[in-house]
């Protein structure tokens, strides 16, 4: 079996630091504007205006799957050794 | 000590059920990050649930229209307050401007919902709470922090009496 990936590892052991702190700050970004859009729809639901409403809710849904994208490239530091065996 | 790590790192259960205290209250990065995941999700839900609440529970509209009170009840630059029994109660102003004009408001002002009255000396509407302002024809927003203007109704007059019915043409 190649060993490619554990050297790799071992050559940047900061890489999946990096990586997990970058994706957390995007997931918060996505949910920032998801509540920025949740609390203008809940503001113009008060104005019975659903053309924002349906906006938002499709912004939303985007950003959601965008964000569940993201959670399947978390990193795992412990994946290499689990999967030596 | 390599051998032990091993061990530990595949048997998964001992991530659920874990012996030590410490290792129970511990929240990972991963952890941390999939729930912003469902939070997400969720609020994306919840934005789903506003479209379904407007489309499936619309507002109830005033049908038809409402006898307030006879005509010589207001004088003019007066000011009467009335209640609309619809999905629940609402308060409403019926204005009698001073030259002669009638109209009907929503008295919850739109900041946060204090109630708002007419001021026949400057001939506006004021809200008392964070002084906004709002003008007695249109109601639209003069001055100060509301953020729409006052909803309001069509009055109509029938001989002698005082009719309020929804608004036809939105402006
Ligand atoms: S409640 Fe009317 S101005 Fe704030």
């Amino acid at each position: 079996m190649s060993d490619f990936r554990e050297s790799q590892n071992k050559a940047h052991p900061n890489k999946t630091n990096t990586l997990m702190t970058g994706i957390i700050l995007l997931l918060i970004f996505i949910i920032s504007i998801q509540i920025w859009f949740l609390y203008s729809a809940l503001n113009n639901a008060l104005e019975r205006n659903l053309d924002i409403a349906i906006a938002t809710f499709l912004g939303s849904f985007v950003l959601a799957l965008v964000s569940f994208w993201l959670i399947r490239y978390l990193p795992d530091p412990r994946e290499g050794k689990i999967k030596r065996k | 000590m390599k051998e032990k790590n091993q061990e530990i790192f595949s048997e998964t259960w001992k991530d659920d059920f874990p012996i030590q205290q410490q290792e129970a209250v511990h929240v990972s990065r991963r952890e941390f990050a999939k729930f912003l995941g469902l939070l997400s999700g969720t609020l994306a839900l919840g934005n789903a649930g506003i479209i379904i609440k407007s489309i499936l529970f619309p507002s109830q509209k005033l049908k038809g229209e409402h006898f307030v009170c006879n005509q010589n009840e207001v004088p003019a630059g007066g000011m009467k307050q009335f209640e609309l029994q619809l999905d629940k109660t609402i308060p409403y102003i019926l204005i009698h401007l001073k030259d002669g004009q009638w109209r009907a408001f929503e008295q919850k002002c739109t900041h946060l919902s204090c109630a708002v009255r007419y001021v026949p000396e400057m001939d506006k509407i004021q809200c008392p709470c964070h002084n906004g302002y709002f003008d007695a024809r249109s109601g639209v927003v003069l001055q100060g922090p509301p953020p729409r203007p006052l909803p309001r109704l069509d009055v109509i007059l029938k001989d002698g009496k005082v009719f309020v019915a929804e608004m036809k043409n939105k402006t």
